[in-house]
């Protein structure tokens, strides 16, 4: 890693993070402050159960949305916030090496005593800060928007950080392979436009095989399976084996992006 | 003197049949090599390889007697290098680059940094994307020799500099020449390779046609110069000399020159020359002039 890179990619990639991020935590805040209006209303619940099972799945309210962890996993990490953290990773990724190496400017990086690896690692590290600083503020935001914007519920707080500790390591573990692309890449548009295409592939395996009983095998070709927050509230996921998963997973990626990286032939 | 940096036998193909075929060069210890050719004739290939940006398919290059593909970094700390093509990262002013290129190198002392800033008189607080490719140009020159590097590996150089702007570059490459320092660079402007540079190479399609001394290639440069007479009487004269005149427009000349300046300064002066032009040919055409040449000897 090196440290002059690192601040430089800070103070560049920041502001905009900075502003995904408020933006994220905003919705988050608004998603809880409208939560006891829904809970109080029965009709609603009976609505959603009266929803043919498939679309109830693939829209993460199987476990009805009155309990507040149920509703929090339904309305705000099984939507917007995912596919915010979707563009994120897959921007960021290709920023962070094809950009870079297209548009030349790596001529520069590299001309430097700094070696490839050095470069690609803080690249990555660069990029996992990134949502580790999502997961932290929507953590905080959660619950302390819990705490302080309605009347608290009792709820689960350990569910509630495990859910965002998912969330965390998946999307390291998409980060991950959207990097690779992004360090195979001499182009920016093909990186961008293989990655949004695998990840928007695994979103929708996921998606098809919630609704459908019969296409359930589609699921276990994504990624996104192993997110179901609904699955964490109700205390059914193995949260320890999956994360452990999904972080060896994503290391061996990045490992095999740097390694990639070093070795390839640069049109600078 | 040793070798600083020397490259031998290589070769790197491309599927569209370009590349560079077993290319072998050495730049002495100290010496200013101008590596010379017309667009697409392998002259960035073969600086890419030299920073170990790609990896030779035979043949090797080392700089400092260190490989350049397995030696990057370490070489890259004695390097200072000038793209071809200037693109900064987006989002930074030129002083936020700067300050990331010195971060990278380690550098703790800016003041060198600060003289080439005041030399070549730019803002460094614009902002990249605003700026001029002379000035674009101008920042990289100063990331390329703030560290005081031993050896400068410059792609054409000069590119977007107004004709002051080249003076002084002229000037700073002079400097770093008497001050020991080891420099490649690219052109295709004749004026800076004619006052620079000791050798060079003269690279086609990927092979290297020729390495001369500069003083042999002057002889070989064939210059166009421009005579206005004071008659068309006397200009019809001086057509019928001997010189070799590739054009005759009323009092005007244009008589081509190749090695024997002397003559042609003789004859010029039994005439009443009112003015004298010279007509600068670019480094290309005097070069493909130059391949014919080769190619009918």
């Amino acid at each position: 890693m090196n440290m002059a890179l690192l601040r430089n990619m800070a103070k560049v990639h920041g502001k905009t993070l900075a502003s995904y991020i408020s933006a994220t935590v905003l919705y988050e805040l608004l998603i809880i402050w409208v939560y006891p209006s829904i809970a109080n209303s029965p009709q609603l619940n009976d609505l959603l159960t009266s929803m043919p099972a498939g679309l109830m799945k693939a829209l993460g309210v199987e476990g009805g949305i009155q309990k507040y962890n149920d509703y929090l996993s339904a309305q705000f990490y099984g939507t917007l916030f995912v596919v915010i953290l979707m563009v994120y990773c897959i921007m960021t990724s290709v920023q962070a090496i094809a950009r870079l190496v297209d548009r030349g400017s790596m001529a520069y990086l590299l001309s430097t005593p700094v070696s490839r690896s050095k470069v690609a690692v803080t690249q990555a590290i660069v990029l996992v800060f990134g949502l580790f600083a999502f997961s932290i503020c929507t953590t905080i935001g959660g619950l302390l928007g819990a705490q302080f914007l309605i009347d608290a519920p009792a709820y689960d707080k350990g569910l509630f950080v495990q859910v965002n500790l998912i969330v965390f390591l998946l999307f390291t573990f998409i980060a991950s392979y959207c990097f690779l692309i992004s360090c195979l890449c001499d182009d920016e548009k093909r990186a961008l436009s293989w990655s949004s295409s695998l990840t928007v592939l695994f979103y929708s395996l996921d998606l098809v095989g919630k609704m459908s009983s019969n296409l359930t095998w589609m699921r276990y070709l994504s990624p996104f399976y192993l997110f179901r927050p609904q699955d964490i509230v109700k205390g059914t996921f193995p949260v320890g084996w999956v994360s452990l998963g999904l972080g060896i997973g994503a290391l061996l990626i990045f490992w095999l992006s740097v390694s990639v990286f070093r070795r390839r032939d640069l049109p600078l | 003197m040793s070798h600083m940096i020397e490259i031998s036998g290589l070769t790197k193909a491309f599927a569209s049949g370009k590349g560079i075929f077993d290319l072998n060069l050495t730049v002495r210890e100290g010496e200013v090599f101008g590596y010379l050719g017309p667009n697409g004739a392998g002259k960035s290939t073969t600086i890419r390889h030299l920073m170990g940006y790609m990896k030779p398919d035979r043949g090797s290059s080392r700089i400092a007697g260190k490989d350049c593909w397995n030696q990057a970094p370490a070489i890259h700390s004695r390097v200072g290098y000038l793209p071809g093509e200037i693109a900064f990262m987006e989002g930074i002013d030129g002083l936020e680059f700067l300050n990331l290129m010195s971060g990278m190198r380690g550098m703790k002392d800016n003041k060198r940094r600060d003289d080439l800033i005041e030399r070549f008189q730019f803002d460094i607080k614009t902002p990249i994307r605003k700026m001029s490719k002379g000035m674009k140009q101008k920042v990289g020159i100063v990331a390329a020799f703030m560290h005081d590097p031993d050896i400068l590996i410059l792609d054409e150089p000069t590119s977007g500099l107004d004709p002051l702007m080249q003076r002084l570059f002229i000037d700073l490459i002079l400097e770093e020449k008497a001050r020991g320092k080891t420099v490649l660079m690219s052109s295709h402007i004749f004026q800076e390779v004619d006052r620079t540079c000791d050798r060079v190479a003269i690279l086609k399609e990927g092979r290297l046609m020729a390495e001369k001394n500069v003083a042999d290639l002057v002889l070989v440069q064939r210059r166009l110069f421009d005579v206005v007479l004071a008659s068309e009487e006397a200009a019809a004269a001086l057509s019928r000399s001997g010189l070799e005149v590739s054009k005759c427009e009323g009092v005007r000349v244009r008589i081509a020159v190749q090695g024997d300046y002397n003559l042609f300064l003789r004859e010029l002066s039994q005439y009443d020359v009112l003015s004298l032009d010279v007509h600068e040919l670019d480094l290309e055409e005097i070069f493909m002039h130059y391949y014919d040449r080769e190619e009918t000897l």
